[in-house]
């Protein structure tokens, strides 16, 4: 089967031409654009400040200079393919491509990765109709698999597929920025954290650069100086762990002037990898900050996030839209 | 051979492609433009065929992702050289629209497909163009017009013969701004190559030329200027780069009627110049071109066809005349017109003669008479014809007639009649060749859109609506097209367009054209045209090389036309084209006491004569002077001396 036989339509129109007994949806939004109450909720983590004694602002100097060789983003769309009683049956998209910068020009950088699949709790829906999922052709996740849901609520049930393809999308987002790791030496601007993959999370010439901030990785005086950062300055460099994940590096830059806007307005968290070295972690922030403020030309507009987004992202997001 | 794909064809909701227009885009350094040919190889085969489609890119866009220019501005801090710096070139679309110039498979029709798209190869040019119809070996009528270029190919176009000459359309419009010698040189470089392309079962072809303005054409049997590139069109184009073999020049004599009224005057040049001289009986059947309709009433014009069906060239008797006449030149006609108007004042016989006038009589002699001073030079008193060698034209021979310096009359009368012979020649199929292009310039002023119903337009309409039947074909050339009686151009099978004024590509005419080409035809350089042909479904753009004869301007900086002459040399130039061993001293004593008019007209005589003894031919043609004798002088005697100083002395 190949990925034209596998889009949305074909297999909503197999599903109902499968499973007569109720109506094909009609239309359907995404769920990416949907409301889902509270389910990202705000957090604060602690992290420790590696580079100062206590968080500090820091003027990144220096001439600006580009030197990024690629920009790598991951898409996802989620959208339900049929409600069998109220069970969403889930149909996702996730993809990744790599936009390599020659001759300031982008261009794509191998294949993309884009992979579709069902999303459904399989063992809540009846074996006939789990039957006839397993023989789409096209690939099931079993979203109970991972994870219970927080109730018997059908958006429950939505918002566990959606966790899970937002899981898959992670996953080919790694896997290609690991296909890069392992054939490059440029530099690789990720969008998103780089600490999901030891590989990437340990790799010299991968950024990764988080532009949302429901997690927080300062509280207390060190958030006052988060937000009081003025253009072109950074944070110190702190270490953030976790349990599941690689530790990395990671400090805080202002890209654009916040004034009159909201705290977060043009500021992004930065992470790369960890150096034994501290003394060196200063230098390389500032590095890779000047690199980071060099990709602000040209704008990222017209998406609403040029505020934080580099262009070489939102161009690897247009392209991901036009593939997938 | 297939050449490498450069782009794809793309639709929207917004810019759908349909079955005449489609859309594609391609890479930033692709080498599309603006007319470039490109050929759409579909994916999915109809009826077993896949489908494959000619287009020609008719326009072009060019964008960003970027959804207002202020998002640039703000990115930029509103200062334009800081893009130097940015670290990504935003991601830019070449998108272009191309007109459909073929489908194969025909049928179904249906609207372009999706497909790769390539830059049309020879082979490719010559389908798009349905040139494979006409270009078979055995039944080749193509004529090449000019080289297609697109990136590094160069593809030959043909004009087809049957469509240029007749008899399926005919006839060949070119439109282009003044100073470029575009249409000038286009002409030169079609008829090269119509002289060495029109096919042999065909027939024969000539080609007269009016020289409206300057020197424009009159050297074109003298080698032109030519550098490497227009060699190498010649070689592609299979036109040999020489100026043409056989050109005759005719040009009326000046109203002096010493030498002859062109820029083409150089002694060296004299070869092939000859005089272009009427008499009463060629001007009369065209003497509607001269009289102005609304001065010459019914009551006029009813005397005049009298004096052409009673008078001129029979013997006429009249009881009011003096004496019989026979009326064959415009100095007989006034003999004819004393006698008449004193015979009818001696005679008391009324204001009448035979139902005319005596108004109507004094008014048609008047105007008639005016006809020969207007066309000085070119209308003789005394009848000297010397003419285009209607009967005997010849295969493959530029007839050159040389109007630019003759007074506007003269212009229109020598168009006139000229077109005229060749249509009734033709029509009697004796005119020597079977077909005769005639190109005429500044159509705008022979054949205006408004203005009076000329016999001269009048006479274009009809060329170019029945021409093509008998061969005769019309090549015309204005710098409007929109200022042009619309069904001159619009009987042209073929249209040539050089570089366009803005104002005149803003006429209605011209809004078939899309935007782009119309821009591109506003900037064109020298040497390039866009051709519309009945084969070819859309205009398409070709380059065309500087003709291999010398330029008007270089020919006259060349051959320095010849200052005012004296009769006597003026008579000498005349008679060497029949013997070079006539003298300027033989002629001054030939010519020595005759009156101007009498050697004008015995060198008339001769040059029409042609005769093998040319002095003895030309000394008979002049009265004997009879020898003056000395006379003696008388010595005067006086009657008788005076005495002393006394006056009175007796």
């Amino acid at each position: 089967m190949t990925s034209s036989d596998t889009s949305f339509d074909l297999v909503r129109r197999r599903l109902w031409a499968a499973l007569r007994d109720t109506g094909p949806v009609i239309a359907s939004r995404p769920l990416e654009i949907q409301p889902r109450g509270m389910l990202d909720a705000p957090s604060i983590r602690a992290a420790d400040v590696i580079e100062d004694t206590q968080m500090r602002a820091h003027a990144v100097s220096g001439p600006l200079e580009p030197r990024f060789d690629a920009f790598l983003d991951g898409s996802q769309l989620t959208l339900v393919a049929r409600w069998q009683g109220v069970i969403p049956i889930v149909f996702g998209t996730v993809s990744a491509a790599i936009r390599q910068r020659r001759e300031r020009r982008l261009s794509t950088w191998g294949a993309p990765l884009v992979r579709r699949a069902l999303y459904a709790p399989m063992s809540q829906l009846d074996r006939d109709v789990a039957r006839v999922l397993n023989e789409m052709g096209v690939a099931v996740v079993d979203t109970l698999e991972r994870r219970e849901p927080d109730s018997g609520h059908p958006f429950a049930l939505q918002e566990l597929a959606y966790q899970a393809v937002l899981a898959d999308r992670e996953r080919v987002e790694t896997e290609l920025a690991v296909r890069w790791c392992e054939r490059e030496r440029g530099v690789l601007y990720l969008d998103g954290g780089i600490s999901g993959s030891a590989t990437v999370a340990r790799a010299a010439n991968v950024v990764g650069v988080i532009k949302s901030h429901q997690t927080l990785y300062a509280e207390g005086d060190a958030l006052a100086v988060v937000s009081a950062l003025t253009t072109g300055q950074r944070s110190s460099v702190v270490r953030i762990e976790s349990s599941r994940r690689t530790s990395v590096a990671s400090w805080y830059l202002r890209v654009a002037d916040a004034a009159g806007r909201d705290p977060f307005w043009g500021l992004v968290r930065v992470e790369v990898a960890l150096d034994d070295d501290r003394s060196a972690l200063g230098r390389r922030a500032d590095d890779v900050s000047r690199w980071i403020l060099a990709e602000r030309l040209p704008l990222a507009l017209p998406d609403p996030r040029w505020d934080k987004m580099a262009y070489g992202i939102r161009d690897a997001e247009e392209y991901l839209r036009a593939v997938q | 051979m297939s050449s490498p794909i450069m782009g794809r064809v793309v639709a929207t909701e917004k810019k759908p492609n349909t079955a005449h227009e489609f859309h594609f885009w391609t890479s930033l350094d692709s080498p599309v433009g603006i007319g470039t040919i490109v050929r759409v190889d579909g994916e999915r085969p109809v009826n077993g065929q896949l489908p494959r489609i000619y287009g020609i890119v008719v326009e072009g866009f060019s964008y960003t992702d970027l959804l207002s220019p202020i998002h640039d501005v703000l990115g930029h801090d509103g200062a334009p050289e800081t893009a130097a710096q940015a670290a990504t070139l935003r991601a830019e679309i070449r998108l272009y629209t191309a007109h459909v110039l073929r489908q194969i498979p025909d049928e179904p029709l249906q609207p372009v497909p999706m497909g790769t798209v390539a830059l049309a190869s020879d082979e490719d040019v010559a389908v798009a163009l349905r040139m494979d119809t006409y270009l078979k070996a055995g039944t080749n009528t193509g004529i090449p017009c000019g080289l297609y270029r697109a990136g590094a190919m160069e593809a030959p176009i043909y004009l087809d013969a049957e469509f240029l000459m007749g008899p399926e359309a005919a006839h060949l419009n070119i439109s282009g701004v003044s100073g470029l010698a575009t249409k000038t040189s286009a002409v030169e470089w079609l008829l090269s190559s119509i002289f060495t392309h029109f096919p042999e079962n065909k027939g024969s072809v000539a080609a007269v030329c009016f020289n409206v303005k300057g020197p424009d054409l009159l050297f074109l049997d003298k080698p032109g200027t030519l550098d490497d590139a227009d060699h190498a069109i010649y070689d592609k184009l299979g036109v040999p780069a020489k100026p043409f073999e056989r050109v005759r020049y005719f040009a009326p004599y000046t109203a002096q009627g010493f030498s002859i009224n062109t820029l083409r005057s150089n002694e060296a040049l004299s070869h092939n110049l000859s005089p272009l001289t009427w008499g009463l009986n060629e001007v009369m059947q065209f003497a509607e071109v001269l009289l102005n309709r609304d001065d010459v009433d019914a009551k006029a014009d009813a005397f005049i066809d009298f004096l052409q069906e009673r008078v001129i060239n029979r013997e006429f008797r009249d009881p009011v005349l003096s004496s019989p006449h026979r009326v064959r030149s415009f100095g007989e006609l006034e003999q004819f017109f004393r006698d008449l108007l004193r015979g009818m004042e001696d005679r008391s016989s009324g204001e009448h003669w035979r139902t005319h006038h005596v108004a109507t009589i004094r008014k048609v002699r008047n105007r008639l008479s005016n006809i020969s001073t207007r066309c000085a030079g070119l209308v003789t008193d005394e009848g000297a014809v010397s003419d285009l060698p209607f009967g005997s034209f010849e295969d493959r021979t530029v007839y050159v007639v040389d109007v630019a310096s003759v007074e506007e009359d003269a212009q229109d009368l020598i168009f006139a009649r000229v077109v005229s012979k060749l249509r009734e020649h033709l029509e009697r199929r004796d005119l020597g060749v079977s077909h005769v292009i005639v190109f005429v310039d500044e159509l705008n002023k022979y054949a205006p859109a408004d203005g009076p119903d000329t016999y001269v337009r009048k006479m274009l309409l009809d060329i170019s609506e029945r021409g093509r039947y008998l061969g005769l074909v019309l090549f015309s050339a204005q710098q409007f097209r929109s200022q042009v009686h619309r069904r001159v151009p619009g009987n042209s099978g073929t249209s040539l367009y050089g570089r366009m004024d803005m104002d005149e590509l803003a006429t209605p005419g011209y809004a078939v054209l899309s935007p782009a080409t119309r821009t591109k035809l506003a900037t064109l350089e020298k040497g390039q045209l866009m051709v519309r042909h009945p084969h070819f479904a859309q205009p398409i753009f070709v380059r065309f090389p500087r003709p291999a004869v010398m330029r008007g301007r270089d020919g006259a900086e060349q051959f320095p036309p010849a200052t005012d002459l004296a009769i006597d040399v003026a008579v000498m130039r005349s008679l060497r084209q029949l013997d070079s061993a006539v003298s300027l001293d033989w002629v001054k004593r030939t010519i020595a006491g005759h009156e101007e008019a009498d050697v004008l007209r015995a060198r008339n005589e001769t040059l029409r004569t042609k005769p093998a003894n040319v002095k003895s031919f030309f000394e008979s043609r002049f009265r004997k002077i009879v020898p003056t004798e000395p006379v003696a002088v008388p010595v005067a005697v006086p009657i008788r001396a005076l005495k002393g100083d006394d006056p009175y002395g007796f």
